[in-house]
This record gives structure tokens, sequence and C-alpha cells, in this order.
């Protein structure tokens, strides 16, 4: 089998005395696509920000490419190949689109401007239009800014930033949260086709969403957590719709023997 | 259940076919103010003909934009990285005042020079540091420009440094024909707009104005960019006292409140939003000269200078109406065209 691209063992999360996570295993393949989904309080947002590196779990191990890491801060994981999209996208609204690619990896010009600091711009626009035609994506120009982009090309401007950077990471894993909910339904469908074209890369990614549809569209796999007790794990292809919907709920009991019941 | 990927098919409509409506809109807002300098500098030359438009006359302007141009980029840089720096009278009164006393007490120009700038610096990295601490940098610069002119009349000893006449090389000397503040401002804001659009740190420090998170999430210190912003701000005050005291060849520790003012009205003038991340120095330093050019004319045509202060409010609000009708145009008409490639499936 193959190593995991992301794989969590027995995450535990408490709060003072809230348990918010307990004993969830969890992994993503390179080039796998996983929904992770639950209801509301279920645990989904507090696991994705423990893979981002943004809360420490409790207890439990976090592996990235089977080698365990200690994610203290978002930089952290940033560093270990994992890219976190936020619902809230932050762009730098005022800059084009090729800046907000390149922010944090400008390529300085050579020679004495480059000790000064000095960018080349075309050298950053041309790298990043390479980067936007290997994951299929043509936005707007690259020199037009932000502000003056569509929802759908603005989501789909946040999304390639992340999956440049953990494409050269090697295969890296990317970390989705609710990357579809402020999108029309034209947009929807661009952005699930760019999430199939990153998954075909090789990247890993982990979508968290309340929209079945969309999971039904773009995952390989469901891991449903309810009450921050991991309920299932299958194959979107060996089960159906009741039955994700009643694990979410809790109306179907719970694939695994969880540790309240040995108790 | 997974969906196939399609090769070839591009996610996002090309959307190269920006309308031409909103291309003439962006640039009103980006290069209005130009346009509104030329107008106005049109409008006097009738007006104040023959006087107005001569080579004397246009050294008198950028002399007299000179110094609000200097505090004018301090403020404009601050305000871009996301700091409102009030402190600048308080810093330059300081700066001025060390260089005085420095230079009274058998110190060598250049060394005094430096120091003061130097000062102009530090004082700018306290503002940041306290302001990175989570205070509101408005109240934290109001605190320093009340510390800081109190120090400079410490300094000064009550007094004033006069008689600095060896300062006059940057305050009242021309070359070829050109006051020394003029190249001074001249080499300022070539560095500061090379420095914003054309190298990574000033890049950096537009994107931090413009949104900090965003930044941080690019794996930049947006901390380091904010301070960075006050020091800039701090030199740039502080070369602004100098040139002052050059050209009065006088250190005085008072701190005059105009000086953050005319600053402030030249930035609005240029469009730099407060909210910061937007905004450009050339369009800053036109806003200075708009300042100077108005009550250059309104002189020569003997109107009472008031009347100067009443004509750039009035400029000022009208420019902000401007800006905001233009903005809901532009936003209306992306908006028909986003829906318009949707429904056209042109994708």
């Amino acid at each position: 089998m193959m190593t995991a691209a992301l794989r969590l063992t027995g995450i535990d999360m408490h709060y003072g005395y809230v348990r918010a996570l307990t004993g969830i295993d969890f992994h993503v393949q390179p080039g796998e696509v996983v929904g992770l989904l639950g209801d509301n309080g279920a645990g989904k947002s507090t696991l994705l920000k423990i893979m981002s590196g943004a809360h420490r779990p409790s207890g439990g191990t976090v592996e990235v490419h089977g080698r365990k890491v200690e994610l203290h801060e978002p930089s952290d994981a940033a560093r270990a190949g994992v890219q976190m999209v936020y619902q809230d996208l932050a762009l730098v609204d005022a800059q084009d689109i090729a800046t907000n690619l390149n922010i944090g990896r400008e390529i300085l010009r050579r020679g004495p401007l480059g000790w000064l600091g000095f960018v080349d711009h075309k050298a950053m626009r041309r790298r990043s239009e390479a980067e936007l035609d290997r994951l299929g994506v043509r936005t707007a120009p690259m020199t037009r800014p932000v502000e003056m982009l569509s929802g759908g090309q603005r989501q789909v401007v946040a999304l390639a930033r992340s999956a440049i950077r953990v494409a050269g990471a090697g295969q890296g894993v990317l970390l989705l949260d609710e990357p579809t909910a402020a999108l029309g339904y034209e947009q929807t469908k661009q952005v699930e086709a760019l999430i199939r074209r990153m998954a075909a890369e090789g990247v890993a990614i982990v979508l968290v969403t309340h929209n079945l549809p969309l999971c039904h569209e773009v995952a390989d796999r469901v891991v449903i957590l309810n009450r921050g007790v991991k309920v299932a794990d299958v194959r979107l292809d060996e089960t159906e719709n009741d039955h994700i919907v009643g694990w979410i709920t809790g109306a179907r009991p719970s694939q695994f023997v969880t540790r309240q019941e040995i108790s | 259940m997974t969906a196939a990927v399609p090769a070839t098919e591009a996610a996002v409509p090309a959307g190269r076919d920006m309308p031409r409506a909103v291309t003439l809109l962006v640039f009103a807002r980006d290069r209005g103010i130009f346009i509104l300098w030329g107008a106005i500098i049109l409008a006097f030359s009738f007006w104040c003909a023959p006087y107005f438009a001569t080579l004397d006359n246009a050294m008198l302007v950028a002399n007299a934009a000179a110094i609000t141009a200097i505090f004018a980029a301090g403020v404009g840089i601050g305000v871009m990285t996301g700091v409102l720096d009030l402190s600048l009278p308080g810093t330059a009164a300081f700066a001025a005042c060390v260089v005085g006393w420095l230079m009274t007490h058998g110190q060598p120009t250049w060394l005094s020079l430096t120091v003061g700038l130097l000062a102009g610096a530090v004082v700018g990295l306290v503002n940041g540091l306290i302001a990175l601490r989570g205070f509101n940098p408005i109240i934290v610069t109001i605190g320093t420009l009340s510390a800081l002119s109190g120090l400079a009349a410490v300094i000064a000893g009550g007094y004033t440094f006069p008689g600095l006449r060896s300062l006059q090389f940057m305050g009242t000397d021309r070359y070829v024909g050109v006051p020394a503040p003029v190249y001074i401002v001249a080499v300022l804001f070539l560095a500061g707009f090379l420095f914003l659009t054309r190298t990574r740190d000033g890049i950096r420090l537009m994107a931090v104005g413009g949104n900090a998170e965003a930044a941080r999430r690019s794996g930049i210190h947006s901390e380091r960019y904010r301070v960075l912003g006050f020091v800039i701000s701090g030199l740039c005050a502080a070369l602004g006292g100098l040139v002052s005291t050059a050209v009065t060849t006088e250190a005085t520790p008072e701190a005059s409140p105009g000086i953050i003012f005319n600053a402030l009205t030249a930035v609005a003038l240029a469009g730099v939003a407060l909210t910061g991340g937007r905004g450009s120095l050339p369009r800053v330093l036109v806003g200075a000269l708009i300042l100077a050019t108005i009550a250059n004319g309104l002189t020569i045509r003997g109107v009472q200078p008031y009347w100067a202060t009443v004509l750039t409010g009035v400029l000022l609000l009208g420019s902000l109406g401007l800006e905001r009708v233009i903005q809901r145009s532009v936003s209306n008409r992306l908006m028909a065209t986003a829906n318009l490639s949707v429904h056209s499936g042109k994708a």
C-alpha cells in the first residue's frame, strides 16, 4: 500500500472538559479526494485546524508522507507541504493575480538590481502562467487586479495559490473548507473540475463541506464525523446517499465500535 | 463517484474581454489626478496670465510643494501599509532639534544629518513596536507626537537653534536654477516608487497593507512589514523636519499639526484609501503639487489665501464623490459581464 500523503492516528482534542474529537484516525492518499462530512459541531473544523497546524491535538500523531510531524503553527504545515484554503480566500484585492500568486516566493532579478531586492515581474508572470496552464485554469490576464475578478475567478486564484505551493513541495496536501459555498452553479462546476485536475496531478485533497452533491462530484471517499467521533469511512462507490445522510445525522449506527461502547 | 477530468476545457472564462467602459473608468480612477492637475494648470495659465505659466513660477510652486510632499510621502507609505502615523510633526521637530543640538555642539553637518534621520527611524521603530502590541496606531502615534514635541523642547531648552547656515546646501541653495528641496523630493519619490512597485519588500509592504491575513498565509511575517511602514514613515518625517530646518536655517521644537493635515490632504486627494494597500506615490506627489499650485495661482490673482484652503477642501470632497461613483460604476459593469459570460456559455 502507498504511503499516505497525510495520516492522522488516534487524534484527541479537548477544550477544557469538552471533548471535541476522540480517537480519530484519518488518512488521504496522493491523488485522492476525501470528503470530510458531518453536522455542525461534529468536529470537522477542529480536525481541519489540526491538519493545518492552527490547533495542536491533545493526543495522537500526525504524519506527512510517512514522516511524523509536529505542527505548531500553519507555517509548519505549509513547510511540510500541507496547505489550507480558507473560506474567506484572503487575497490582496488591490494587487493583480500574478502578485497574489507570487507573494512570499518572488523571483529576484539577476545582477546588482537583484541584490537590492528588485523583482523580475516578467519571469514571475511567466511562471504563474505556466503553473496555471498546468492546472488547466486560464483566468483573467495576470495583470488584472483581484478586485476586478468574479467570485469564481477569485476562488480559482485562491485554490491555484495553494495548489502551486503544495506542488512545489512534491506531492502535497490541500485542505479545502467549503470551496464552493459562495459560488453559482457554473462557477461551482469550474472549481469541481479544478479539484479533480489537481488530484490527477497527484495532490492529496481533503474537502470539508456540507454540500453532498459536491462530494459526489469530486470525492473518492468520505469520512463522516458525528459528535467528535468517526462514524464512517467509505468509498463513495460502495455506499449510497441515504447511508451518508444517516451517518451525518446519527440515525445510522457507526461503522466502528466506539470507545464509549467499550467502556 | 468520480467526475471525469476534462483535459482541455478551461475552468474559468478567459475574461480578456474587459469592457471598454471599465478600462476607461479605471483609467479615470488611477490617472484622474494627473488630468485634474493639468486642468488646474491650464485654467490658471489663462486666468493668471502672464505671471503663472513661467519657469520661475514653476520653480516656486515646486519648492512650495516640496516640504508637504516629503511629509505626504511618509503619510502615504504609512497609509498604504495600513498604519496612520500622526506623530509626523513630533518626529520632524524632534529630528530637527537633534540635528540643531549636534550642530551647535560642534558636530560635522553630515554626522548631524545622519543622526537626525536615524532618530526618525528609531521613532518609527518604537511606534511600530508599540502598535504591534495591539494598540490602536492612531492613539499610539498621538501619544508619541505629544512625547516627541516635549522631548524636542527639552533638547532645545525651550528655545530654538537659529543660524544653522551650513544646512543651506539642502535648503535655499539652487542647482542649475532648481531649489535643493525639489531634488530631494525627486529622489525620495523616485526611490519610494521603485521600492513599492519593483522590489520584493515594497510589494510585500503593499500586500500587508491590503490584506495582512493574505500575506500571513503566504508565509510572510506581516508584523515586520507593518513595523517597516512605521520606520519609513518616521524617516520621511525626519527628512521633512530637516529640510524645513534647512530652509529656515532654524531648528524649532514646535510640532505644527498643520503639517499632518496638509500631508493627509495631499494623500487623500491622491486617492490613497485609508484602509490601506492601495495608492501610488506619483499620485501623492501630484496631490502635494495641486495644493501648492492652487495656493500659488490664487496668490497671483490677489485672492485672499484662505480661499485656497476652501478650494482644496471642496476639491477633496469632490474627488471622494467621484471615486465613489467610479467604483460603483465599475463594479456594476463587471457584475454585468460576469453574468454575461455565464449565460452565454463562453467558458
